[in-house]
């Protein structure tokens, strides 16, 4: 292990991510909200921190990072991102404990939405602006926006950049590696800005436009409004995010090669099919679940199901209408969501629906095997042969995914929370989905969980924003033998 | 530049790790999987699961695109279709095949002008004779590089213990009236651009740049016995074997050709002229000393066998063979042979990579000492008229460290520079630099390298 390198590269991360709150600074500065000494602090100690850890650390070989420290880079690298992440919360007093402040921030950079705030109107703009941010920065990916500017990191970009992408397949869209996570966050900002774009054409407030963009497109959910987009009961602008959503739920490759001329690509690639398929399944049985028993037109019930499916399934978690008084059915289809959540390359959380479609594929051909018992298959994927070490990988994946969710249930449920709290929280979190059901429930948030719930949630949201595998493995003391 | 490159062998993995380190936009197309996802952790480049042989899989890998095409797989055929297509589906790209049949070979110009247009034909058996030939010229060196058409020769020198030039400083050696510049020290595993103010130390690797009509006055300096050279024994009567005999056949050089195989002996027999045709086996320590190994000049060892091409060189050098070339095909094998005492290797592949990255950039690698990371590359620039170095005497020029002016040419002038020569424009330099600096160069020059 190359800590000296670990460590000089957690410096780099932290300085620029001090440099990213300029942003919310001029925003405090803007609105004189009064927020602006606390984020100048905060930017300072950043950066500041990832200067020193810069200056004091000495090597200059790069290329021998292998992946076992780009496991490390990631995974430390966004626990020290949440912490300096929270330090604005705290300074400018929105929270209070720093409990909380890293709840939040974790939330806010592993795009799960999930808040310990109550008024979130009487915030500052400028920390309303950067909890915004934090999702933004985190759903392409903290360490792929460092290796688009990085371009010293050569060969080890890739590897943190397979440490960070949430797929179980990496799709080298160009022949460098800074390349390809420039054209990804190209591609990210052009749809933000799209999305800016039609909300504010709309008549939402720029300032809540930005933010909502900002946290729609990593599939975050956090809103400028404690009621979320109900607030503004608008079926337009719930329509352009529940389209937007979808977009951010797509696999951003298929983004890029739309935008090169390839417009077919969407109905070709057979995730997208799939992914799509699912989705408006379930809007349909939610649909014509609520219609009659909590909304009386069918246009209303369509309309508050599409985008509440939508929301979940991408792991998004914005919120128009309070599903937990939704029936029995609708609310099971949305627990399932969170679990099957968007695709693969995607910026939204949870299994993900390629390993959901080849783990169908794979129980099929066990079934298939007993039947033929002589016959020889691969599995496909778009006619083409997945590798067996991609399918034992996402077998590995779900067993694991489901372990640390029963654990972490466990946890939850012996601090004294109810079963459907325990329940929903922690595949809320897990899921990077946000809003859960009973206490943690869509028009609830999460302040009034013990503190030791919150940490294991914390937990939960990065295992599930790093895909379990990049976390896990710095527990596992194998990792540390030489 | 993009550059596509079909196979990922050796020769096809060791040109696109060159490459992309110097900054070129890469993909690499390879059929077989576990080799495409050690290429993706290896190097920075785009690695395709896929035949070269197949237009859309050329075409995912963005062949419109592309600059260049480097067909490097195994098989010729694959190779030529690979071209076949990329001629197809582009007009303009540069196209560079590997073709190894020698049938092929001779029709070669069918795939050139008359059919395919391929720019560049690679094999590496003539590639890796031609430069065995040029050791031949230079027999006290271990490696003989040319320029400008064999004008200006770079040439490797191993410094014995007894050598009249140990421990002087580089810029004495200046004093001479002819003009020599040490452009590379390799000593042990590093390599190092010397400055005027190094010393020479025993056991060097030393490259020095010279006009052709210059080379006998370096070994003089040097010290070293200069003998023609006489006497050759070649071990192993293969392709390359009978193919570097019957170049040497018409010379004076007394050549024998040592072949384990009776029938192969009478093909050879049959093709060589002056040519002695032994039967025997090369490991065979009674049969080389009575063939007299003690006296030969070069002793060069081409059976098939890697392990066995080590082993009779060592035997050869034991038995007292003044040096030793050896044939090597893996590459990873090469610092390692080195080190326990072969004076020159060549390797088929090593040949082909060399003439590949040559075409694509007219730079020429060395690397046969046993250079571990770190690589040391001579390349051909252009100065241009609007670049920094013209005009101002050498010394004044902000150079990267790493980097020397082995030579300027001048129309028909070649200069060997000192401190106080100008760079004019138009000139064409041979720039010595360790792999490192060659971006810095890339900068100095702007776009100026000259590609084409």
């Amino acid at each position: 292990m190359h800590f000296r390198q670990i460590f000089r590269l957690i410096g780099i991360l932290n300085f620029f991510l001090g440099l990213s709150m300029i942003a919310p600074l001029i925003v405090s500065l803007v609105y004189s909200d009064g927020s602006f000494l606390p984020v100048l602090y905060s930017l300072l100690i950043t950066s500041g921190s990832g200067i020193a850890l810069f200056l004091l650390i000495k090597i200059t070989d790069y290329s021998s990072l292998s992946q076992r420290e780009a496991m490390a880079i990631v995974t430390l690298g966004w626990l020290s991102a949440g912490f300096f992440g929270s330090l604005p919360f705290l300074f400018s007093g929105s929270i209070g404990t720093i409990t909380d402040a890293y709840f939040e921030s974790i939330s806010g950079f592993t795009t799960t939405g999930a808040s310990v705030l109550t008024n979130i109107e009487s915030l500052p703009r400028g920390i309303l602006f950067w909890r915004s941010l934090t999702q933004w920065m985190g759903g392409m990916g903290i360490i792929v926006l460092s290796i688009a500017i990085l371009p010293f990191l050569g060969v080890g970009g890739m590897q943190l950049y397979k440490a960070e992408i949430p797929s179980p397949v990496v799709d080298k869209l160009q022949p460098r590696i800074s390349e390809t996570a420039k054209t990804l966050w190209k591609v990210y900002l052009l749809i933000t800005l799209l999305e800016i774009g039609l909300l504010s054409i709309g008549g939402m407030p720029l300032f809540d436009s930005i933010c909502h963009a900002f946290s729609t497109m990593p599939t975050g959910g956090f809103s400028t409004q404690s009621a979320s987009i109900a607030q503004y009961n608008s079926a337009y602008f719930e329509g352009v995010i529940t389209i937007f959503m979808i977009l951010a739920g797509v696999n951003f490759s298929l983004h890029f090669r739309f935008l090169k001329g390839d417009f077919k690509v969407f109905g070709r690639d057979p995730e997208c099919r799939v992914f799509l398929s699912i989705l408006a399944i379930l809007i349909l049985l939610v649909t014509f679940n609520v219609y009659g028993t909590v909304y009386h037109s069918i246009g209303k019930a369509f309309r508050h199901a599409a985008f509440q499916v939508t929301s979940i399934m991408t792991t998004t978690g914005f919120v128009t209408g309070d599903y937990a008084q939704w029936p029995g059915l609708s609310q099971i289809v949305l627990l399932l969501c969170m679990f099957i959540g968007a695709m693969a390359g995607s910026t939204g959380g949870a299994i993900k629906v390629m390993r959901i479609i080849l783990l169908v594929k794979h129980g099929y051909q066990e079934i298939f095997r007993l039947i033929h018992p002589h016959a020889v298959r691969s599995i496909k994927l778009g006619g083409k042969p997945v590798p067996a070490e991609v399918l034992n990988s996402i077998g590995g994946f779900f067993i694991l995914y489901l372990t640390l969710f029963i654990v972490a249930v466990i946890i939850m449920s012996s601090i004294g929370l109810d079963a459907v709290t325990s329940f929903a929280s922690v595949a809320a979190t897990i899921g990077n989905v946000g809003p859960g059901l009973g206490l943690v429930g869509p028009v609830r948030n999460y302040l009034s969980v013990p503190d030791l719930g919150k940490w294991v949630l914390t937990f939960c949201m990065l295992l599930g924003r790093l895909e379990i595998y990049t976390v896990i493995i710095l527990l596992a003391p194998a990792y540390w033998r030489k | 530049m993009k550059i596509i490159i079909v196979g990922a062998g050796e020769v096809g993995f060791t040109i696109a790790q060159r490459l992309s380190e110097e900054n070129h936009d890469v993909v690499v197309i390879e059929m077989d999987q576990n080799k495409v996802r050690q290429i993706q952790s290896v190097i920075d480049v785009q690695a395709i699961l896929g035949s070269g042989t197949s237009p859309s899989v050329l075409q995912e890998a963005g062949i419109k695109e592309s600059d260049i095409i480097v067909a490097a797989t195994d098989s010729d055929e694959a190779n030529l279709i690979a071209c076949f297509y990329a001629q197809h589906l582009t007009d303009y790209i540069t196209k560079i095949a590997r073709i190894k049949n020698p049938e092929y070979m001779k029709h070669r110009e069918i795939f050139r002008q008359d059919f395919l247009n391929i720019d560049l034909i690679i094999n590496p058996k003539s590639e890796m004779v031609a430069s065995m030939l040029r050791l031949m010229e230079v027999p006290w060196a271990s490696e003989v590089i040319d320029f400008v058409d064999g004008r200006i020769k770079l040439i490797g020198i191993t410094i014995e213990d007894n050598s009249p030039v140990l421990g002087r400083t580089l810029s004495s050696l200046n004093d001479y009236q002819h003009a020599i510049l040490v452009g590379v020290i390799v000593r042990g595993e590093k390599v190092m651009i010397p400055g005027g103010q190094d010393t020479i130390q025993p056991n060097d690797l030393i490259y020095c740049v010279a006009r052709r009509e210059e080379t006998p006055h370096i070994f003089r300096l040097l010290n070293l016995r200069e003998e023609g050279l006489s006497r050759v024994i070649i071990v192993g009567g293969g392709e390359t074997g009978l193919a570097l005999a019957t170049s040497l056949d018409t010379t004076n050089i007394n050549t024998k050709i040592i072949e384990k195989d009776g029938q192969r002996c009478l093909e050879l027999a049959e093709k060589l002229e002056k040519v002695v045709v032994l039967n025997g086996d090369g490991t065979d320590r009674e049969f080389l000393m009575e063939e007299n190994v003690a006296d030969v000049d070069i002793m060069v060892v081409l059976t098939g066998d890697e392990e066995s091409n080590v082993l009779i060189s060592l035997l050869g050098k034991a038995l007292g063979a003044k040096k030793t070339v050896t044939r090597i095909g893996k590459l990873s094998y090469i610092p390692l042979v080195s080190a326990i005492g072969i004076d020159t290797v060549v390797s088929p592949r090593l040949s082909a990579i060399r003439t590949i990255l040559q075409y694509i950039r007219k730079g020429k690698v060395i690397s046969e000492a046993p250079l571990k990371g770190e690589g040391a590359e001579v390349i051909e620039v252009e100065a241009l008229e609007t670049s920094d170095i013209v005009n101002i005497p050498l010394s004044k020029v902000k150079f990267p460290k790493d980097a020397i002016v082995g030579a300027i040419v001048r129309g028909e002038e070649i200069i060997i520079p000192r401190g106080h020569n100008m760079i004019k424009p138009h000139d064409h330099l041979i720039i010595i630099a360790l792999k490192g600096a060659i971006p810095k160069l890339e900068k100095l020059f702007t776009v100026k390298l000259e590609y084409f």
